[in-house]
C-alpha cells in the first residue's frame, strides 16, 4: 500500500504520525517524491509547472496521475527521470530506494536512468531512432548498463524481450528498422526498452494515448505483463480515467500543478471529495451505460501558472466557491472516515455519499427533439449513401506504371440518415470512416455509387449550381479546431464568409452572427477577436457556428472533441445534443471514442477494412453486439469504473488491422476473428471463401412467443456467418487475480 | 541498386542530349563569331572570314538545323565536339580545363565539408553560447560577402605575409612555376601555389554547410528519440552524438552531393582571380568569344556533373537514411 502525504506541516498528520511511530516507513517505498517543484522561466516570468507533488511508490504497486494538459503530470516525470531541461528550477526531494536523485548530474543519472527507473513515452512514432534497427536500439539499453556481457547474450535477451512484449517472430524483427513497425508495435518495443534491465520503477506517460483501442488494450496488456515479469512499480500518467481504472492502485489527481486529491483507486472513483474529480468523472462518457443523461460540463479554462493562486486554483471553475475557498490554496488533508483518502478543498468533508454530481454542475437536462417522438420511418431522409465504393490503384513503377493491387478504401457503403438523427461511423484508423466523408463531400457525378444530400443526387451534379445548394445542406466540423480556422480571420470574418457566399446582405449577416454566437455559448463581444484569442473548446465552438451559419440540415463531425480536454469536451458534446434537439439537426460523426458515439448517437455503423460489419440502433449494437468485431472493439474499452474493470473480461485481439491490400477473400475480419480461430476446419473454410451479407437480426422465437404474433425486426444489421460461436481462449484476458483494495 | 541505376542513367542521358541540343540552337543562333572576326586589323573581307569558318566547321552561310545535324553527327561518329573560332580543337582544349578546376577545387572541397559539418555540430551543441555565436556569426557573414571580395581580402592577406617575412612564400595567382625540375622543389612549388586559393575558397565555402548542419541537428536534440535515448542512460552529448547526429545529417547528405558537382562546373571568380584557366573561366570566356561549341560543351559538361550530383544524392540519402528504398 502506498501513501501521500502533505507537505511539512507544523502540526503532523495521521500518515506522518503513522511515520513517526514508524508503523510504515517510507524506506519501503521504491520511489518516494517530497515536496516537488518545478518552474521554468519563460519571458513572462516564472511559470510554475508543478507545485508541491508528494507521493510514496511501493514495490510492484502501480499508482494512476490522472489530469488534463498542463497540469504538470508530464513535468513531474521528467522530473523524476532528470530529463528536464536545464533551464528548469527543480526544488524537493526524490528518492530511488532511499537515494537522492535530485541534483544529480547528467551524467551521475545516468546510472540510474533505464536501469533502475525506466520510461515509456507517449508518442511510438517519433519515440524511437529512424536510422537504427530495433534491435541495436534495444541491445543499446542492455550495453549501456551491462558493459562485460557479451554478444551473443544481447541478442538472446533483446530476442527474449520482443517475444515478452508480444512481437512474432522476434528473432528475424531485430533487424527491422522502425518504420517498419506499426505504432503499437513501436510501443511495444519501447516497452521492450524500458524493461530491458528490469527496472524498479517503470513511468509510462500516456502511452496509449496515440493508439487506436484495440491497440490500446493490446498495449495495456503487455504492460501488465511486464510489471508482473520484473515486478516493477509502475506510474501511469493519463487524461483517460478509463485507462487507468483497471490497473491502478492509486490515482492522484492533479491540478494546475498541484495534487488536489490522492488515494485508493476507490476512493477516487467511487467516493470523490474535490470538485474537480468529481467532475471529471462525470464529464466522461460511459460506453456501458444506456441511459442517456447530460455530461457534467466544467465551465472556464485551466489557471495561468504563471501567476501564484493566492486561493483554491479551482475556485474559478467550481460550481461550490465560497469567499472562504479564495482564502489561500488549500492543502491535501485527510478526509474524515477514511484511510489515506486526501483531497484538497475546504468542504471535503460534506462532499461524500450521495451528493449528485448533476446538481453541483448543474448539468442542463437532456435535450428532447420534436422529431424524438416520430417513428424512424416517417421522417424525411437527409443523407443516403447507395453502394458508394473508392478504391485506389496502388501502382509500381515512375513512366510506365503497372498496377499491382486495389486498395479497397471504402468497398459498398449504404446506409441513410432521417431529420434529427446522429448517425455515427467507429472503426479503428484505416478502416475507411474518412475517405467515407470525402467521398460524401466530394459530391461529384463519376462517383462510384449514389450519394444523395437533401433530395440531391450526385448524379446530377452537373453544375456548381448543385453544388452550392447541396454545401447548403450540409456542412462540416473539423477534428482540430485550432487548424481548421485562419488565423488571420477574426470570429466575425470566419462566420461572415459562408453568409457572404450565400448572398446575404450586410445587416442580415451582422444580425445572424450575434444569433450564432449566442447559439453555441460564445459571448457576442468575442466577435472581433482572432481564433489565437480563445481556448479549444472555444474555437470548437466557432467551428460549430460556422458550419451552422447556411442553417445546414445535417452536420458532418469528423472527430469533433478528440482534440479537447475532458473537462471542455464535456461542455462542447452538451452542445451538440442541444443544437440537434432545438435546430433539428442531423449529424454524420465519425469519433473513435466510442464512448462519446454511445452518449450522442442514436444509431452506429461499425466499419471494418471499407466496409460496415454492423449498423443499427446505438443501445442495440453497443448492449447486444453480434459482430465478433464489434465485441472486440466494445471490450476494448477501459470504463472509468474499478470494480467493473477488474472483474471484466477482454478480447484482445490479435496483431494490427491489415494492410487493405491483403484483405481476404472471404470474410476481412477473419485474420484476426477470436471466433474464427476456435472454429472447426470446414466452417473456417466457409468463413474464407465466401463473403458475410449485412443480415438483420432476427427476433428470436421466445420474443415472438411473448407478443404473440410477429414482430418487427430489430434495427440492427452485421455481417458475420457464426456471430454465436465459440471465442478462442486465448484472445480472452481476465485479471481477477486484482484484490479489492481495502482502505 | 544497379537496375535502378541503370534506369536513373537512361533518363538522364535523354535529359542530357535535350538540353545540351536546346543549349546548342540558343548559341548556333545567338553567337555568330564571324561578325568578331570582322573587326580583325587587317579588316578581312566576308568571304574570307566565311572560308575560314566553314574550314573550322563553323559555316555561318548553313541554317542552325543544317549546322545542329553536323555537329551532332560529329559527336556521334567520332566523338569530335568541333572547334573553336580560334580553330582550337574542343576535346583537347576541354580535357586541359576540367583537370585544371578539379585540381583547384578538389582539396577546398574536402575541407570545406569537413570543417563545416564539424563546426555545425560543434556550434549547435553549444546553442547561444560564446563559441556558437561567434562560429554562426562568421558563417553568416562569410554568406553575405560577395566571393570575390574575400578571395581578394585573402590574396592581400598572402601578400601581406610575403612582404612582412621578406619572401615570396605563397603564389597568390597561377598554377605553378614554368620550368621546374620534378622532385621536392616542384612539390614546394605546387603547394606555395595551392594554399591560397584553397585557403580562400574554404573560408567561403564552410559557412552554408555549418549554418545548414547546425539547424538540422538542433531540430533534432530534443527529438522525442533523443530522449528515449536518454531515458535509456545515455547522457545528452551521447546521445546526441550517437542519434541526433545521424538523423541531421540526411538533409546535409543530400545538398552536399548536390553542392560538389556545381562548384567544379561553376567556380567562375575563382579561377579568374587566382588565374587557373578551368572550366568555369572557359564558359564565360566562350560567350564572350562567340565561340558556339565551346559554350555547349561546358554546358553539356554542367549538365552530366548535375546528373552525377542527383545520382550522388540519391545515392548518400540511402547509404544514411534506411527509411529510403531504392526500387
Amino acid at each position: 500500500m502506498s501513501t501521500f502525504l502533505e507537505p511539512a506541516d507544523p502540526a503532523p498528520t495521521a500518515a506522518e504520525r503513522l511515520h513517526i511511530a514508524g508503523l510504515h516507513s517510507p524506506s519501503d517505498a521504491v520511489l518516494s517524491v517530497r515536496d516537488l517543484n518545478v518552474s521554468f522561466n519563460s519571458e513572462n516570468g516564472a511559470v510554475h509547472a508543478v507545485r508541491g507533488v508528494n507521493f510514496d511508490l511501493m514495490p510492484g504497486k502501480t499508482l494512476g496521475i490522472v489530469g488534463e494538459s498542463g497540469s504538470g503530470k508530464s513535468v513531474t516525470s521528467l522530473a523524476i527521470m532528470g530529463l528536464l531541461p536545464a533551464t528548469a528550477e527543480i526544488s524537493g526531494s526524490v528518492r530511488l530506494k532511499g537515494r537522492e536523485l535530485l541534483g544529480l548530474s547528467d551524467k551521475a543519472m545516468c546510472a540510474y536512468r533505464g536501469n533502475d527507473i525506466a520510461m515509456v513515452f507517449q508518442d511510438p512514432l517519433s519515440s524511437l531512432t529512424p536510422v537504427y534497427t530495433v534491435g541495436t536500439q534495444i541491445t543499446e539499453a542492455l550495453t549501456i548498463h551491462n558493459p562485460g556481457m557479451s554478444k551473443a547474450a544481447k541478442e538472446t535477451r533483446a530476442v527474449e524481450l520482443l517475444a515478452m512484449v508480444g512481437i512474432p517472430s522476434p528473432r528475424n524483427r531485430l533487424r527491422a528498422f522502425p518504420h517498419e513497425f506499426s505504432g503499437g508495435m513501436r510501443q511495444r518495443v519501447m516497452i521492450a526498452i524500458a524493461i530491458a534491465n528490469n527496472p524498479r520503477v517503470l513511468i509510462a506517460d500516456e502511452p496509449t494515448t496515440a493508439l487506436d483501442v484495440t491497440i490500446q488494450a493490446q498495449v495495456l496488456e503487455v504492460l501488465h505483463t511486464a510489471q508482473e515479469e520484473t515486478g516493477a512499480a509502475v506510474v501511469m500518467i493519463t487524461h483517460d480515467l478509463g485507462v487507468v481504472a483497471g490497473i491502478a492502485d492509486d490515482i492522484m489527481v492533479m491540478y494546475a500543478g498541484k495534487p488536489v486529491e490522492t488515494g485508493s483507486v476507490d476512493d477516487i472513483y467511487y467516493d470523490p471529495r474535490m470538485p474537480y474529480t468529481m467532475g471529471l468523472l462525470g464529464a466522461v462518457p460511459r460506453v456501458d451505460v444506456a441511459e442517456k443523461s447530460s455530461l457534467v460540463p466544467i465551465d472556464g479554462i485551466p489557471p495561468n501558472l504563471l501567476h501564484t493562486p493566492t486561493g483554491c486554483s479551482f475556485a474559478p471553475r467550481c460550481p461550490l466557491v465560497t469567499d472562504a475557498c479564495l482564502d489561500g490554496e488549500p492543502a491535501l488533508s485527510p478526509v474524515p472516515g477514511t484511510g489515506y483518502h486526501q483531497a484538497a478543498c475546504i468542504k471535503s468533508a460534506s462532499l461524500g455519499g450521495d451528493v449528485d454530481v448533476h446538481e453541483i454542475f448543474s448539468a442542463p437536462p437532456v435535450p428532447v427533439s420534436r422529431f424524438d417522438l416520430i417513428p424512424r420511418g416517417d421522417r424525411s431522409t437527409v443523407l443516403e449513401l447507395k453502394d458508394v465504393r473508392k478504391h485506389f490503384p496502388l501502382t509500381k513503377g515512375a513512366l510506365l506504371k503497372r498496377r499491382i493491387g486495389t486498395v479497397k478504401a471504402v468497398d459498398g457503403l449504404s446506409f441513410d440518415i432521417r431529420e434529427g438523427e446522429c448517425f455515427s461511423i467507429v472503426g479503428e484508423s484505416g478502416s475507411g470512416k474518412t475517405t467515407t466523408l470525402l467521398e460524401i463531400m466530394e459530391f461529384h457525378k463519376d462517383q462510384d455509387g449514389e450519394v444523395i444530400i437533401g433530395g440531391i443526387s450526385n448524379k446530377q451534379a452537373a453544375d456548381a449550381k448543385t453544388k452550392s445548394a447541396m454545401r447548403r445542406e450540409m456542412q462540416m466540423v473539423f477534428q482540430d479546431p485550432t487548424g481548421a480556422l485562419d488565423p488571420r480571420f477574426t470570429v466575425y470574418e470566419v462566420l461572415a464568409e459562408p453568409l457572404q457566399n450565400a448572398g446575404m446582405d450586410k445587416r442580415a449577416i451582422k444580425k445572424r452572427i450575434m444569433e450564432l454566437m449566442n447559439l453555441v455559448g460564445l459571448q457576442p463581444d468575442h466577435v472581433n477577436r482572432f481564433p489565437n484569442q480563445f481556448s479549444g473548446g472555444q474555437r470548437q465552438r466557432v467551428g460549430i457556428a460556422r458550419a451552422l451559419a447556411v442553417n445546414p440540415k445535417l452536420v458532418v463531425l469528423d472527430e469533433p472533441v478528440s482534440a479537447l480536454d475532458v473537462s471542455v469536451q464535456a461542455g462542447v458534446i452538451n452542445l451538440l445534443d442541444k443544437l440537434r434537439a432545438e435546430l433539428g439537426l442531423s449529424y454524420l460523426m465519425v469519433a473513435h471514442d466510442l464512448s462519446v458515439v454511445r452518449h450522442i448517437s442514436n444509431r452506429v455503423a461499425v466499419m471494418y477494412l471499407g466496409k460496415i460489419v454492423e449498423i443499427g440502433e446505438v443501445d442495440r449494437v453497443f448492449d447486444n453486439p453480434r459482430h465478433p468485431y464489434t465485441r472486440a472493439l466494445l471490450s476494448a474499452i477501459p470504463v472509468p469504473d474499478p470494480q467493473f474493470e477488474r472483474t471484466r473480461e477482454r478480447i484482445i485481439l490479435q496483431g494490427d488491422l491489415p494492410s487493405p491490400l491483403d484483405a481476404p477473400k472471404g470474410c476481412n475480419f477473419a485474420t484476426r476473428c477470436p471466433v474464427f480461430a476456435a472454429l472447426p476446419a470446414a466452417k473456417q473454410e466457409h468463413c474464407l471463401t465466401l463473403e458475410p451479407p449485412l443480415e438483420a437480426v432476427q427476433p428470436s422465437a421466445a420474443v415472438e412467443i411473448l407478443e404473440a404474433g410477429p414482430v418487427p425486426t430489430p434495427d440492427q444489421q452485421f455481417a458475420c456467418f457464426f456471430p454465436d460461436g465459440e471465442l478462442d481462449e486465448h484472445m480472452l484476458v481476465v485479471h481477477e487475480t486484482a484484490e479489492p483494495h481495502a482502505p | 541498386m544497379i537496375r535502378y541505376l541503370a534506369k536513373r542513367g537512361i533518363t538522364y542521358v535523354f535529359m542530357i542530349f535535350l538540353t545540351t541540343s536546346a543549349g546548342y540552337f540558343l548559341a548556333v543562333s545567338s553567337l555568330k563569331p564571324a561578325l568578331l572576326e570582322q573587326e580583325r586589323i587587317p579588316r578581312p573581307t566576308p568571304e574570307q572570314v566565311a572560308n575560314s569558318m566553314r574550314l573550322k566547321g563553323l559555316d555561318p552561310d548553313l541554317s542552325p538545323w543544317e549546322r545542329y545535324v553536323e555537329w551532332l553527327t560529329g559527336i556521334m561518329t567520332r566523338w569530335d565536339w568541333g572547334r573553336s573560332p580560334n580553330g582550337a580543337f574542343i576535346n583537347a582544349e576541354f580535357g586541359d580545363r576540367v583537370w585544371i578546376s578539379t585540381r583547384l577545387f578538389l582539396a577546398s572541397i574536402v575541407l570545406t565539408l569537413v570543417i563545416g559539418v564539424a563546426l555545425g555540430v560543434y556550434s549547435a551543441a553549444r546553442q547561444y553560447k560564446f563559441q556558437d555565436r561567434v562560429i554562426t556569426s562568421y558563417s553568416y557573414l562569410a554568406y553575405i560577402v560577395p566571393a570575390p571580395i574575400a578571395y581578394f581580402l585573402v590574396q592581400l592577406g598572402a601578400i601581406n605575409i610575403n612582404e612582412t617575412v621578406g619572401e615570396r612564400i605563397f603564389f597568390v595567382t597561377g598554377i605553378s612555376t614554368p620550368g621546374m625540375q620534378p622532385g621536392w622543389a616542384q612539390f614546394v612549388d605546387m603547394v606555395a601555389h595551392y594554399a591560397v586559393p584553397t585557403i580562400a575558397i574554404t573560408l567561403v565555402g564552410w559557412g552554408s554547410y555549418q549554418i545548414a548542419q547546425r539547424q538540422y541537428l538542433l531540430d533534432n536534440v530534443n527529438a522525442d528519440f533523443v530522449r528515449t535515448a536518454r531515458a535509456k542512460g545515455l547522457t545528452r552529448n551521447q546521445a546526441i552524438t550517437r542519434h541526433a547526429l545521424r538523423v541531421s545529417f540526411i538533409p546535409v547528405a543530400q545538398s552536399i552531393a548536390f553542392t560538389i558537382p556545381a562548384i567544379f562546373a561553376g567556380g567562375f571568380f575563382a579561377e579568374k582571380i587566382f588565374a587557373w584557366p578551368g572550366v568555369g573561366s572557359w564558359s564565360i570566356d566562350a560567350i564572350s568569344l562567340q565561340d558556339v561549341n565551346a559554350a555547349t560543351a561546358t554546358l553539356a559538361y554542367g549538365s552530366v556533373i548535375f546528373a552525377l550530383g542527383a545520382i550522388l544524392a540519391d545515392f548518400a540519402t540511402t547509404l544514411v537514411d534506411p527509411r529510403v528504398r531504392v526500387q
